[in-house]
Parts: C-alpha cells; structure tokens; sequence
C-alpha cells in the first residue's frame, strides 16, 4: 500500500507521470524587488504559458487572485512559495539590502486552501549560523506540516550567502541536497552547477531534482541537463523580459519532455 | 481580480458596484497621535461624515466598539478596522503636534481579523513600512503575511498601506519604492492598497497598472485649500485609482459632509473640480443625466419638490425618473431632467416663459394664458401643469439645483452652458 500517494498524486501534478520530468517557472521575485520587466500584468503575463509549463512558483496573493489561470487539465499547479527573502535586492533595486533577511509568509494549510499543489520554500546557504540554523528549522517544520496534508515540500536551495565563493559553490550545492533530503524535502531545486555535481546529486538524491537556470537556456544547454538525471528545470522570472518567451517555453517544453516521450 | 466569496460581498460594500470606486474617510488618527480636535470631536464629525456619503470609514477597534453605531444600515459606509498600531507620528519630523515624543519607530499588530468581523467590518487596514531598515520591513511583512493568512481564512478582505519612510527614502527614489512596494504587497495577499500619491500621474499610473489590485490614495497631511485636496484625488483618478481614503483632509476640513460630497461628486460623479468648487458661477450652466448611476430611490424628486413646494412628494419634481420595463433587466434607470434647450420658450406665444439673464428659465404668471404649449413642445416631457393649470418648471432652484445635490450616485450633474437659447 502507498502511504503517500496524496504527495503522489499532487506531485504528478508537476512531474509528469509519464515521463518523470516538469518544467517549472518562477513567478515570486516580485514579491523582493516589485513587478518584473513582463510580469506587470501578471494576469497577461501567466495566460501565455500556462499550457506549456507544468508548473508555476507563485505568491500566496496572486495564486488567490488568479486562481482560475491555473491548476487543472493542460494548465500549469500551482506551486505556492511560503517564503521571503530580501536577499535579492542588489544595487540595482531602490533599497538594496543592507542585511539580509527572510521570513515565512503563509503556511502549508494556507497553500492548501489556495489550490496548491505543492509548496516551496528556499533554504539560503552562505550567511550567519544564526541565520542557517533558523533558516533549517523553519523548514523543518514545514516539512512535518506538509506530511499530514500529503502536500509535497519543495526546498529551493539557493547559495547566495557571501560564505559561498567560486571555490566551495559545488560542494555547497551537495552539502545543501543531503540536508534538504535529511530534513524531508519532497523535491529540491538546486542552482546551475557544473553538469558533473548535477549527475552526482541526481544520483544520489532518492527524490526528483530539478536545475534553477541563470537565464533561458538553449534546447542543447537543457538537453545536457536533462541528461545529468535532472527532473527537469526551473526557468527565472528574466524569462518574461523576452518578447518571445511563450514560444520558448514551448520549445523548452517540448525539449523536457519529447526525449522520453519519442 | 478573483475573490473568495466573502471578500467579494464584503468589497462590494466598500466599492460601489456601479464604478468599482470608493470614498473611504480615515479617522483613526486618535489610535497613534494627539488628542486633536478632529479626534476630540469624532462623533460629530463621522456623522457628517456619513451625511456626506462616504462609502467607507477607517476606524480603531475601540472607536468601533464606542461609535460603531453610526454605521448602522444597509447604505451607511463600510467600516474598516486599522488592525495595527504605529508610533511614527510621535518620532518627530510630521506635523502633527506631538506632547511625547517617541525614539524607537514600533508597529505592532492589535487585532485578528476575527476581531474585525465581530464589529462588523468590511475589510481591515494595516500598515508596510518600506524603507526603514531591512529588520523592520521584515517584521512588517511578517505581520503583514499573518494578516493575509487571517483574511483569507475567514473570508475578510485586507487593505494594506504601503508607507515609505525612513532614512533610504530620498525624493529621488521615494516613487519607485512605492511602485514596488505596491506589488510586494499584493504578492504577499493585499486585496487592495491604500497608498501615498506618487506625486505625478505617470508614476501613479505604474504603480496602480502594476499592483493589479485596487489602489485607494490617501491624503496625507490636511492641504491648505480644498483644492489642492481634490486635485490630488482627480490626477490619482486619472491614474486609473480606485478611490480615496482622506483622513484629515475631511476630519480636519471646516465642513466635512461638504468635503466628503465634494470627493464623492469627484470620484462617482465625473464633475470637474471647478463644478464642484462652484467655479461654474461665473457661467451658465444645464443639468445631465448620468443615467448608468441612477439607482431610482427618487432622492433628487423628493428633493425637487421640497424645495419648491415644501412638500415631499414627487408629483410636482421638475424631473422624471423613468423605470426600467419588464423584461428589459439590462435597461437601466433613467433620469428626465430639462436640458435647457429652449423649445418652451419658443413655444411660447404671450412670452410669459423666458430664460432668464442668469441662466433659469422663468415664469410670468401675469402673460401666462395656461395654454399648455410648453409643455406640449417639451420634447422630455418633463414640464407638468399645475392644478391651477400654470406649467411647472425647472429653474435650477436659482443656481443652486437641490437635485444635483441630493444625487449621491451623481446620477444628475451639472455641465457648463456656452450659449443660451431661445430669448431673454
């Protein structure tokens, strides 16, 4: 008997069944840093893609008021994100970031009465220990909320701390993995790494992983990646900058999937 | 926009169903700042208030325990419930008078939004300070997130008040943040923002395309001249906001219903600032109907013939409103007011009706040979015959047209009047 098969059940949702893999995008950093260049209509913005991705990172307020764009037969889940981090404001924002900070802003009851189906949260390597030590038991928690709505946890492992350098991104990005399966992750989003840490996490991890990539890739960039054991990748918010990106989504779509489907 | 069920029925009785806008009047001043006047004096002034026709009111959790009476019936404004509580006014730097100072900036939150919907509240109201520092933001985004939870759970709507303030905020920069913050806010759940203006239509206008939910601006500090006020209101309008919420500006204002008539007139009644402000005394002037804001309570009859003729019927009101026929739900109410175009006039023949140098139509009971003519040229029908068989007519009560007052859909209005016609 398959004691998960809510988590199975919703995270098929997001990965596909059939072939194991899902094509993700990332709609938060508006929360940081206000509307993205292309996501000012957020509404416009999502209508285009909706059907060519299989899931969607979204905020607890516009997964409620934009609750009808998805979920649902050949449209993107939801994936509600139950943090804040203001890590990513740089110089180039009005109110750069003097110290870095993160909260909770919804639970997992709360993503659940959204429509969700999955939630996620980062775990922001590289700062203080205080910091890392909050960071994971926040998660922690999560987790065992998670557990009895058979929600599935996604941890979304970003090493952006100023204790991350050149030298220790690829074993940060490792170390990250087993905590994040340790502490009962459903399914990790790892940073774009070096296809050979890719392939040793993939491995390793009894989870599926999917590649957060810096930029739109090109079909051979993704198809490397998807050939390192990723489960598929998550596309950043700069996707919506591109005047063409639901017909690259399309093609990204089709790429995730067609390799196992042909 | 999408809504829980609860939200919605609760957001349409702050926004007007017609127009999707709101006049929201602040007066929680006496939860975070001196005992002045206006908080002295609040129950005087938020019945003046409610005379006014505002569609919502932002009060304390204890003034709605104290005062909350006032809001009583199906077509008083909305309450909304400031549900946190700040010190900013007392740190120095504003204007508002201040007999113990404050050091160290707090913002703490005070009620749950189960405490709002016990005393009948539409919505509550809480602040996000932006700009004060990195820990303080992410307490406010904290508080601001739980309330977000909150609202959603029971179905309240959440209005959240991005406010940039603090030592990163320049004139420089200080749009930008608030464009930005406004989204934040509705990404963490705000149903709607109750925000600073920008200062220029354009910058206002991104923030309100890019936030995606309702934007009321508010008024900040009282303006010397009601003018300034309403200017304000009319660029944010032009902006594409939903409405207003002033506090002091109406709390403050020498009379209030009259301050809060002029906004409404703004924001629901489409008239210009100089319409409102009575500038168009120095003109003359017709009456229009805004037919798609008529609801057909027959206010502007009743007070039609109470003006003229001291009664409060509405067989002797110099305008009609005609009712919408079975079967044609989609047909609205509409209106039937004299436009002022003449043909009475020349209809006419012993010239006992003329328009007058001032611009009203007028009645020389002395010519009049009760032939009817008039009201047979009157192609809205709207001139009636008296018993005594003398028509009965619209002379714009002498300027000023008690219809266009009492119209709190703004459903009858005022236009300017280049030339008369017919003879003077």
């Amino acid at each position: 008997m398959n004691f998960d098969v809510g988590k199975a059940v919703r995270m098929s949702d997001i990965i596909d069944a059939a072939d194991g893999r899902g094509l993700i995008i990332d709609t938060t950093l508006s929360s940081v840093v206000g509307a993205l260049p292309g996501l000012e209509d957020f509404a416009t913005a999502i209508v285009k893609i909706n059907q060519s991705c299989d899931g969607l990172i979204i905020n607890p307020g516009q997964a409620e008021h934009h609750a009808s764009l998805l979920g649902g037969k050949h449209r993107a889940a939801p994936i509600i994100r139950l943090d804040w981090t203001n890590a990513y404001r740089d110089e180039t924002f009005c109110l750069p970031a003097t110290e870095v900070k993160r909260l909770m802003i919804s639970n997992a009851e709360d993503a659940f009465s959204l429509g969700a189906s999955a939630v996620v949260a980062s775990f922001l390597m590289g700062y203080g220990d205080d910091f890392e030590a909050t960071n994971i038991q926040d998660l922690s928690f999560l987790a065992r909320e998670c557990y009895p709505l058979s929600l599935p946890l996604w941890i979304d492992i970003r090493t952006v701390g100023e204790k991350v350098s050149e030298i220790n991104f690829e074993e940060s990005i490792k170390l990250g993995a087993s905590f994040m399966q340790e502490l009962g992750a459903d399914g990790l989003i790892i940073p774009q790494c070096l296809l050979a840490t890719c392939r040793y996490v993939c491995e390793w991890m009894q989870i599926p992983v999917l590649v957060r990539l810096k930029q739109t890739p090109t079909a051979e960039q993704l198809s490397e990646i998807m050939h390192s054991g990723a489960a598929g990748a998550v596309l950043p918010e700069s996707l919506f900058a591109l005047s063409d990106y639901p017909q690259q989504v399309n093609e990204l779509y089709f790429e995730i999937h067609q390799g196992r489907r042909a | 926009m999408e809504m829980t069920s609860g939200k919605r029925a609760r957001f349409n009785r702050l926004f007007n169903p017609v127009d999707g806008r709101a006049v929201c009047v602040a007066a929680d001043h006496g939860w975070m700042s001196d005992p002045t006047p206006n908080v002295v004096e609040l129950e005087r002034i938020l019945k003046q208030v409610v005379e006014g026709g505002a569609d919502g009111i932002l009060i304390s959790f204890g003034t709605a325990l104290r005062l909350g009476h006032i809001l009583r019936g199906k077509n008083s404004p909305a309450m909304l419930i400031r549900a946190d509580w700040m010190n900013m006014p007392r740190l120095g730097g504003s204007n508002v008078s201040n007999v113990l100072p404050a050091v160290n900036f707090k913002k703490i939150a005070t009620s749950f939004a189960t405490d709002a919907l016990l005393v009948g509240a539409s919505a509550i109201t809480i602040y996000y300070f932006i700009g004060y520092g990195d820990e303080f933001e992410r307490i406010n985004l904290e508080q601001a997130a739980l309330f977000a939870r909150q609202c959603r759970q029971v179905g309240l709507p959440l209005i959240i008040e991005p406010m940039a303030v603090g030592g990163m905020v320049t004139g420089v920069n200080i749009a930008e943040i608030l464009i930005a913050s406004g989204r934040i806010a509705a990404e963490i759940g705000a149903d709607a923002l109750k925000i600073p203006y920008t200062g220029d239509v354009k910058t206002f206008k991104t923030l309100v395309e890019q936030a995606g939910i309702p934007v009321l601006v508010l008024g900040g500090a009282k303006s010397d001249v009601p003018r300034d006020a309403l200017e304000l209101v009319d660029e944010a309008l032009q902006a594409g906001a939903a409405g207003t919420v002033f506090g002091r500006n109406v709390t403050k204002a020498k009379d209030p219903r009259k301050m809060v008539a002029d906004i409404c007139a703004l924001v629901h009644g489409g008239k210009t600032i100089s319409n409102i402000l009575n500038e168009k005394r120095d003109g003359f002037f017709r009456l229009k109907t805004i037919p798609e804001n008529c609801i057909g309570c027959r206010l502007c009859q009743i007070a039609c013939e109470r003006s003229h003729e001291k009664g409060y019927g509405q067989n002797k009101s110099r305008l009609q409103i005609k009712f919408p026929e079975i079967g044609d739900e989609l047909c609205n109410f509409k209106p039937v007011v004299c436009t002022l175009c003449g043909k009475c006039v020349k209809a006419c023949q012993p010239n006992a009706l003329t328009i007058s140098a001032t611009g009203h139509l007028t009645l020389d009971r002395e010519k009049c040979t009760n032939c009817s003519d008039c009201a047979i040229a009157c192609p809205f029908d709207v001139i009636l015959i008296d018993d005594e068989g003398f028509p009965i007519i619209c002379d714009l009560c002498q300027g000023d047209p008690q219809c266009v007052k009492w119209c709190k859909q703004n459903a009858v209005v005022t236009v300017p009047l280049k030339k008369l016609p017919g003879r003077l």
